[in-house]
């Protein structure tokens, strides 16, 4: 295979990947669509709270899921066990501004993948994606 | 910061203009600090000698620096100090409201003074904030009020200023006021912090402050108030909130976020004792509200 038939299997690779961003924030997610966009993700769905990420979830089976904690109705920790539980495959981000040390423990008991703290570069999104896509475990 | 603080300290006094300030705040990387700044800064030279130095140097076409040393005004290691402080921050604010005719370098030096005395400072704290350290400077700013200089509140405040600086508005100036009765918020962005301490924390802003920090924060122009604006405004206080979470939580103290809550035309909720403390940006402020609740 040329290097490119490489490089062209890794894009269709990351066209075949559904993500799926949990925030309540609608800037964040437009933040973080625009971010994966750009690294050429194209099947991204959108939640705002904790219950709807469960809902699309369990539609969508999801391989990766960004995933806030502080939200409304259901939080993003109460929303990763309900995830884990039902698709343990789904490797869930937690993307928090509240990276605290108690979270962080709920976060990795709950089964979630990895801990971005926000504010969230490109950078930061470029790595876990890498790591996420390349099948690497937590 | 302290360049932004002093600034911002010189327009509340009528000491400058709102146009002069920002004139010599776009010229402070074309300015360099003279020596007659430096050395009436540095106690060496009153403001007055600086002056006979300076005419002495339009005759004599000598370095300010030389004639200084030769009158016996100053030594040859203080000059070499001086020339080491030429980058100081308010100091180039200072000499660029001389050069463009703003103020004189006698009225710049008394409201140097007068900053100190305001602020109740000793020489010692004062060098320290004029270091760019952020801690003294709030610390001297609740320092005005006893009652709210507790660690967890200068530690929120600090933190806050660190997050204004880099997320919003580096031309930053904070004062403790007091909430007046009846308080009306126009926007009223809130979040309640929950735990060992269990806070209310808001930021009220007018329409363009409001807009001004959504803008900001979302690194776009946001022209009018709606959902994008009140995510961005929301999420900068739900970042600053998680930030301060994490800091307390790493001094073994374990805090809870709740969602933030944002209204338009809203009355404060009945709180015991708030703080308010005016946040002045590079055009207009706002105020931040924090209240220990039960």
């Amino acid at each position: 295979m040329t290097y490119t038939g490489v490089n062209e299997r890794a894009d269709t690779m990351k066209k075949e990947l559904t993500i799926l961003i949990c925030d309540d924030s609608v800037l964040i997610r437009k933040k973080l669509r625009g971010a994966l966009e750009e690294l050429g993700y194209a099947d991204i769905h959108e939640a705002h709270d904790g219950e709807q990420a469960v809902a699309i979830s369990l539609e969508r089976h999801p391989q990766i899921v960004f995933m806030d904690i502080v939200m409304p109705v259901k939080t993003g920790i109460e929303a990763l066990r309900e995830i884990i539980a039902a698709l343990p495959e789904t490797k869930v981000v937690m993307a928090s501004s509240v990276g605290t040390q108690s979270n962080l423990k709920e976060a990795i008991k709950a089964g979630a993948y990895d801990f971005i703290q926000k504010p969230l570069s490109q950078d930061a999104i470029a790595r876990v994606m890498e790591k996420a896509s390349a099948g690497g475990g937590a | 910061m302290f360049t932004q603080y002093f600034g911002h300290y010189l327009l509340n006094r009528n000491i400058v203009s709102l146009i002069q300030l920002q004139e010599a705040m776009e010229q402070l990387e074309n300015t360099r600090v003279k020596l007659g700044v430096l050395s009436v800064n540095a106690g060496y030279m009153s403001a007055a000698r600086a002056e006979e130095v300076h005419q002495l140097q339009a005759r004599m076409d000598k370095r300010f620096g030389e004639i200084a040393v030769e009158r016996g005004y100053m030594t040859e290691e203080q000059l070499e100090q001086l020339l080491g402080m030429q980058k100081e921050g308010h100091l180039v604010l200072g000499q660029a409201l001389i050069d463009q005719g703003a103020i004189t370098l006698d009225q710049f030096t008394a409201a140097l003074e007068q900053y100190k005395a305001d602020h109740l400072l000793s020489d010692d704290q004062f060098e320290a904030i004029k270091n760019g350290n952020i801690e003294e400077l709030i610390a001297a700013v609740l320092k005005l009020d006893a009652s709210i200089d507790q660690p967890w509140f200068r530690e929120y405040l600090s933190l806050f200023a660190k997050n204004m600086i880099r997320f919003i508005d580096p031309m930053l100036y904070l004062e403790v006021n007091a909430v007046p009765q009846g308080y009306q918020s126009e926007w009223l962005v809130s979040q309640n912090i929950e735990g060992t301490v269990t806070l209310f924390t808001a930021l009220s802003m007018n329409e363009g402050a409001f807009l001004r920090t959504a803008s900001a924060y979302a690194q776009e122009e946001i022209q009018a108030p709606g959902e994008l604006a009140e995510a961005s405004v929301g999420e900068f206080l739900n970042l600053h909130n998680g930030l301060f979470l994490v800091s307390m939580s790493n001094q073994g103290i374990e805090l809870g976020l709740k969602p933030q809550q944002i209204e338009h035309r809203a009355a404060l909720p009945a709180l015991a004792t708030s703080y308010l403390i005016t946040v002045y940006m590079s055009e207009g402020s706002f105020e931040l509200i924090v209240a220990p609740r039960g």
